[in-house]
This record gives C-alpha cells, sequence and structure tokens, in this order.
C-alpha cells in the first residue's frame, strides 16, 4: 500500500441555483493525513463524493497519483470510502465484511479470509471473524469499517465522519488508533469533520471550509495558532473577539479603536488605517494582568467554570463577553473586578468577515 | 386483555372479542374442519343410497313440471269462469296466459310429461286440474318416501364406512399427475414473477427522488383498479385469435389474417403464466419494495467503492436484505397462483390438461362431488403449506419477519 497525491483543480459542484463548492484548487501531499473541516453543509462531503466517484463534479477535475479520475467510476478509483453509518454488510461476518472487495476482484476464498485475518490483526480485531457486525461495539464496528476499506489496497483512504456516531472516550481513543493506522499503511487519509478537536488532534494539514469555500489550508498549529479568517479563528477552538476600526499600523502591528480603548495585534490581513477590523485573542493567552502585558482590561468576573486542570472564567466588560483560561493551581478563582493583561503578540488582527457562531 | 378493556370499554372489548372469536370460528375453523371430514369420507356414487337420491331428484323435477302445468291450466279455468274469449287458448299452450294473441299453435311439443293431445283439448281444464293434481301429490309422497330411504341407505353406508382414504386413492393418476404439474407451473409462475418484479421493486425503493418513487408505485396500482376477471379479460382481448396481437402482428407483416395465419397465443402455458405474472404482480411487489426500502443505500455505495459489479452488489447485499420480502412474495405468489381459477379457465380455455384448480371447482360444482372436491383441495391446502414452510426454510426468515 502506497499513498497518492490527490489534487483538485478548479473543482466545483452546482446543484441547480445552489453552489455546493465553489471552483477550489487544494492538492493534499501522498501519505498525507489530510481533514477538511467546516460546519455541516459547508460542501465537505461533496468534495469528498467527488474524489471517490460518487458524484461527477460541474467542473474542474480530479487528479489522484498525478492521473484525471474526474470520469471515472468509484470501484475505478485507487480509492476507498468510510462512510458515516459505516454501511457494514449487517448479514455478512466480519471477515466477509472486510474481505468483500476481494471477494469483488475475484480472489480464492483461503486466500481471501487469510487476508481479513491478517487486516483484522491489524486494526487489533483477531478472533473475531466469525461474527457478525451486530456482535461488536461501535469502536469495533468502526475498526472493521476501516479494515474493509484498507482491504482493496487503496492509496487514498476517505472518511466521512466516521467517528460522530461513538461517545466521547471512545472518540478519543479512535482518533490515536486512526492515526496509527495511517502511519503504519502509509496511505493518504482524507478526513472530513465538523469536529475541530479530531481535526486538531490527527491530522497533518487541515482545509477549513465555509459555505463551498476552503477559507484556510495549513498544519494544524497555523490553523490554530495564526487563523486566516474570522470564521477560521472562531470555528477553530475557542477565541475572544473585540469589534473595532483600525487607527495605524505599523511593522507587522495593528492598533484597532475599540470600547475598551486602543488594542494592538498582527496585523495578519494587511490592514491599512479606518477599516473594520476584529482583534482575536485566544482564552489561554489572556491572564491577570502582569508586567510583560502590553495591553491591559478591566473586566468583572461572572463565573468560574473548573474544566479540571484550568478553569473557564467568564468575565464580563460593559457589552463584551471574554473567556479566559487560568491554570488550576490549587488557589480558588478571582472573585469580583480584575485586571487582565495580554501581550499584543499573541493577538490577531483580521478583516471583519463572517463568525462560526452568529 | 385488561388493558384493551381500559382502552375501548368493556361493550367495544366484548364485542371486538366477539367478532375475533365469530371470524375464527366460523368463518376459518369450522369450514376447514367441514372440508378435512369430507375428505376422508368416501361417499359411493354409485351405491343404492345415490340411487334413491338420484331417483328423489328425477322425480323432484317431474314434479316441478307438474305444478308449472297446473299453474297455467288454473289461470286457463279462471280466464274460462270470467267468461272471456270463447277462443282460449289450448290449455297445452305453452303461450296460455300470456297476452300473446292467435290461434292455438298445434305444431308446437306440449311441455309436461303428461301426455296431452294437440289442439283442442278432449278432456276438460278442471277434470285435468284433477287429476294432474292427485297424481302431483302421489308423487310428492313418493319423493318423501325415497328421501328416506335414502337418508337411511346414508346413514349405514356412513356406519358402514367411517373415516376411509378412498377419496385419495380413488383419483386417477391423471388427475395426479395434473396436480404435479400444477404445483410446477405454480412455482414457474413465482419465479417468473420473481424475475419481473424485483428489478421494479428495487428501482422503486431506491429510485432517487420520492416523488419517482410515488410515481412508480402509482402506475403499478393503477391497473389493480380494475376489477381481477376485467384485467384477465383485457388479456384475453389481447391474445385472441383476431385479438389486439394478432392483429398488431398483421399490421406489421409479420403474419397474414386474412390467409388464416393467426398465432394461437390462448390456451397455452406461456400465456397462462403471462397473465398470472401481471395479476398477481402487486402481490410479490410490494412485500419486495417494502423491505429494500429499509435498506441503506450506503450499504450498496459501500459495495460498489469496493469494486463490486452490479450483479455482485444485488447478489451480496441487496437480494440478501430483501429475503423476507422475496419470501413473503413467493408464498403469496404460489398460493394465489396454485389456486387461481379464473386465469386457467379464462386464458386456456381448451388447455389441456387442466390447471388443478379447475378440477376441484368442477367436482364441487358440476359433478356435485363434494367430498371428493373436499379431498383435492386438502391436497393443494396441505402443498401450500409445505411450501411456507420450504420457502421460510430456504430464505432462513423466521415467522415473525413474515408477519413484518
Amino acid at each position: 500500500m502506497q499513498g497518492q497525491e490527490v489534487a483538485l483543480e478548479r473543482l466545483g459542484m452546482r446543484f441547480g441555483e445552489f453552489t455546493a463548492v465553489e471552483p477550489t484548487d487544494l492538492t493534499i501531499k501522498a501519505g498525507e493525513f489530510f481533514s477538511i473541516l467546516g460546519p455541516s453543509g459547508c460542501g465537505k462531503t461533496t468534495i469528498l463524493r467527488m474524489v471517490s466517484g460518487f458524484q461527477s463534479p460541474s467542473e474542474g477535475r480530479v487528479l489522484i497519483g498525478g492521473q484525471d479520475m474526474t470520469a471515472l467510476p468509484p470501484n475505478k478509483r485507487p480509492t476507498a470510502l468510510i462512510f458515516q453509518t459505516l454501511a457494514l454488510f449487517p448479514l455478512m461476518t466480519i471477515w466477509e465484511n472486510v474481505a468483500f472487495g476481494l471477494e469483488a476482484q475475484g480472489v480464492p476464498k483461503a486466500r481471501r479470509r487469510k487476508r481479513a485475518e491478517e487486516l483484522l490483526d491489524l486494526v487489533a480485531l483477531g478472533g473475531q471473524e466469525d461474527k457478525r457486525p451486530s456482535q461488536l461495539s461501535g469502536g469495533q464496528r468502526q475498526r472493521v469499517a476501516v479494515a474493509r476499506a484498507l482491504a482493496v489496497e487503496p492509496a487514498v483512504l476517505l472518511l466521512d465522519e466516521p467517528l460522530s456516531a461513538l461517545d466521547l472516550k471512545l472518540r478519543q481513543h479512535m482518533r490515536a488508533e486512526l492515526k496509527t493506522i495511517q502511519r503504519r499503511t502509509g496511505v493518504t487519509f482524507i478526513y472530513i469533520t465538523h469536529d475541530q478537536g479530531e481535526a486538531l488532534a490527527m491530522s497533518d494539514r487541515v482545509a477549513v471550509m465555509r459555505a463551498g469555500r476552503v477559507e484556510q489550508v495549513g498544519p494544524t498549529e497555523e490553523i490554530y495558532n495564526r487563523p486566516a479568517t474570522s470564521f477560521a479563528a472562531t470555528f477553530v477552538g475557542e477565541n475572544n473577539l473585540f469589534r473595532g476600526r483600525t487607527a495605524g499600523a505599523e511593522g507587522g502591528l495593528v492598533e484597532v479603536e475599540t470600547p475598551f480603548g486602543l488594542l494592538r495585534g498582527q496585523n495578519a490581513d494587511s490592514l491599512g488605517s479606518g477599516e473594520e477590523a476584529m482583534l482575536f485573542i485566544r482564552p489561554e493567552r489572556l491572564a491577570p494582568a502582569r508586567p510583560e502585558h502590553d495591553l491591559r482590561l478591566r473586566a468583572q468576573v461572572e463565573r468560574a467554570d473548573l474544566e479540571g486542570p484550568f478553569f473557564n472564567l467568564h468575565l464580563r466588560a460593559g457589552d463584551q463577553r471574554i473567556l479566559l483560561q487560568l491554570p488550576n493551581e490549587g488557589a480558588t478563582p478571582p472573585e469580583g473586578e480584575m485586571e487582565l493583561g495580554f501581550s499584543s503578540r499573541d493577538a490577531r488582527v483580521l478583516r471583519a468577515g463572517a463568525l462560526a457562531h452568529g | 386483555m385488561g388493558e384493551m378493556a381500559r382502552f375501548y370499554g368493556r361493550f367495544l372489548t366484548g364485542l371486538i372479542l366477539a367478532l375475533v372469536a365469530f371470524w375464527f370460528l366460523a368463518l376459518i375453523l369450522m369450514p376447514q374442519i367441514s372440508m378435512i371430514q369430507r375428505a376422508f369420507h368416501y361417499e359411493a356414487r354409485d351405491g343404492a343410497a345415490a340411487q334413491a337420491v338420484l331417483e328423489a331428484n328425477r322425480l323432484q323435477q317431474r314434479v316441478a313440471t307438474m305444478n308449472f302445468d297446473i299453474r297455467a291450466l288454473e289461470r286457463e279455468v279462471a280466464a274460462g269462469v270470467s267468461g272471456a274469449a270463447p277462443a282460449a287458448p289450448s290449455p297445452s299452450n305453452p303461450f296460455a296466459g300470456l297476452p300473446s294473441p292467435g290461434a292455438p299453435r298445434p305444431g308446437l311439443p306440449t311441455p309436461g310429461l303428461t301426455p296431452s293431445p294437440g289442439g283442442a283439448s278432449a278432456e276438460a281444464p278442471e277434470a285435468r286440474l284433477e287429476r294432474l293434481r292427485a297424481e302431483r301429490d302421489g308423487l310428492t309422497e313418493t319423493i318423501a318416501e325415497s328421501r328416506a330411504t335414502a337418508q337411511r341407505l346414508r346413514a349405514e353406508e356412513a356406519a358402514a364406512q367411517g373415516w376411509s382414504l378412498r377419496n385419495f386413492t380413488l383419483m386417477s393418476p391423471l388427475h395426479w399427475r395434473i396436480f404435479g404439474l400444477t404445483l410446477v407451473y405454480a412455482l414457474c409462475v413465482t419465479a417468473l414473477s420473481f424475475l419481473v418484479c424485483y428489478p421494479i421493486a428495487y428501482a422503486a425503493a431506491q429510485a432517487k427522488t420520492p416523488r419517482r418513487t410515488a410515481l412508480l408505485l402509482l402506475a403499478l396500482t393503477i391497473p389493480y383498479a380494475l376489477n381481477e376477471l376485467l384485467r384477465i379479460f383485457a388479456w384475453t382481448m389481447i391474445l385472441a385469435n383476431q385479438g389486439l396481437l394478432n392483429h398488431a402482428l398483421d399490421a406489421l407483416g409479420i403474419i397474414d389474417l386474412s390467409q388464416g395465419g393467426a398465432i394461437r397465443w390462448l390456451a397455452s402455458n406461456g400465456s397462462v403464466f403471462l397473465v398470472m405474472v401481471y395479476t398477481y404482480m402487486l402481490f410479490m411487489v410490494f412485500p419486495i419494495y417494502g423491505s429494500l426500502e429499509t435498506l441503506d443505500r450506503n450499504q450498496i455505495e459501500a459495495a460498489r467503492d469496493l469494486g463490486a459489479s452490479s450483479w455482485r452488489i444485488h447478489w451480496r447485499v441487496a437480494l440478501p436484505h430483501a429475503r423476507p420480502g422475496v419470501a413473503v412474495g413467493a408464498i403469496m405468489t404460489f398460493m394465489l397462483a396454485v389456486g387461481s381459477l379464473s386465469v386457467p379457465q379464462l386464458v386456456g380455455p381448451g388447455l389441456h390438461p387442466d390447471w388443478f384448480s379447475q378440477i376441484v371447482n368442477r367436482n364441487f360444482f358440476e359433478s356435485n362431488s363434494w367430498n371428493v372436491g373436499s379431498a383435492q383441495a386438502l391436497l393443494l391446502l396441505v402443498s401450500c403449506t409445505i411450501f411456507i414452510f420450504l420457502v421460510m426454510r430456504v430464505f432462513r426468515v423466521g415467522i415473525r419477519e413474515i408477519a413484518r
């Protein structure tokens, strides 16, 4: 099994008046764990179906390993799809499920069975060959679906929110499991999800999508630390947002006139002065004011929620809500009014735009 | 039970239970028991009792004719008393009493068994009436006697014979052959019906839009607004020697009707199969549609994604899923086909050998041998039951899935 590169060239999909996917260029490297992250209805599943061949694009091309696959049906492409519902065959045994692709290729039964056992070992399901899908747990079924997809030795494995039916603990366990399988097999994984935690935990690179358009593509740290749009900044992780108008820019920083006075942050959108802007600061970058902070605010503590290793401190300053993550060091969280500070290096100023939650 | 009473009230519950009990006992259990009882009782058609019954029936027919004559005479006498036309119609005139005018018609045969001279009667109507009445009363007594004799002989015969298998053992080899062939034919119809209906049901169940499904199902259902007999007659119109199909072929120049080149479509098993498949199609389509509708489309896509051909997808994924529906459809179609009377009767006139259902029908309603008919009907019932269990075994479905 060897992963292959997937390239989308001006790939777009229109359903009548509705544009599901705007013409998109995207290259997914061979052997990469790539996630497409976005809210439901953003077009990520449509992209997946166009790559797998279940949907013909209304424009553009799909190249896998440098070869144009746009006109090929699903069974002629070196891809395998793992469905959200898994779509295991309930009336076949586990090994028959796993070996179904080989059966379709006309591999003799003894060899099919042997290969199925190898694959089930790979996904830590050895010894369950003769059960039926209904006799397995959710996580086990998940791994059967992975084994079944890997049996046809795809160059690209497409996963359509396969973990969404699992409970939280199992989901976290399966993340690690999927990543291990991906590393071990070297297959290119394209993973569709609306769960930013999943995308960040597993992927090498992530594409953030909104309304049929890719807003940002990059490694996970870049997506989290340097979001390119206001949507990416609010969809991935928590963020504090201060709206305002830019006052002046110099040396990579830009000043924003906000109701809390003049704030400063990284000028990520090359803003000039007098433009509508949004300043974002991550809750974990906010802290009770310390000498090295060059920016300060006063706010009222409304509530402190213990999340285990840290407190989520909900504050309010006028109409502005502020979230601050305070490490849990054994002390009781502060109450009443407090002074917060952050460093302008950690704040990010972007052109005003759409947000992830209204 | 208590829950039902709470839900519907005591009166309604009682009514429902009574109706169910009536339905089960009177409409299912009793007729079945009676049929089984008859099937195992041999009725000698040539015995003394049967002879007596035949004799009584013959006499009864004579009395009926005499009654007719008597009524005619009575009317005549009444007309004579009121002083009607002197040229009253002859007593033997079958049109007496009718407003038809004209002279008596001597050439016409006289009705009734009592001889009567044609033309003017030698006997006065009153006297004749008297004589007929006396004769009739005598006959009625004889009938009563021979009925009593028949009953006594019957009772004796029944007591002497009791249960017997003779209704089955006396069935002619030809009838057994027809019985076997009918089962084979019904299996053919079931198999053909499956071949026709599975693609239709699949198309309806997996149609891209709900609208398309609705249209397909509607198109299937519309012909069923017609009465079953009319649907069959429609086919005889198409398949008859001078029917639509031959005319169409004639118009296309394939055959020449004027030269007597008509193709005989009717009276062949092929056309009986065709009409049966058409007539009972819905009983196969809907169960299969019902089970295919629950098939997750992703399973089909997954199979295709894994490289399976359409054939393999049906064989390994869709058909196994549709098993319960296919089983129900097969059972219903088989039972309808094996017991169908109207289709072989109307589409296969002159078809030899007949279908078994036609023989059962003849025994019941033409030869009046209900016991033999019952025995044959019982054979059909047993073979249907065996078929049901076979289907359940072959398709590995339980009674629970079938009920669903």
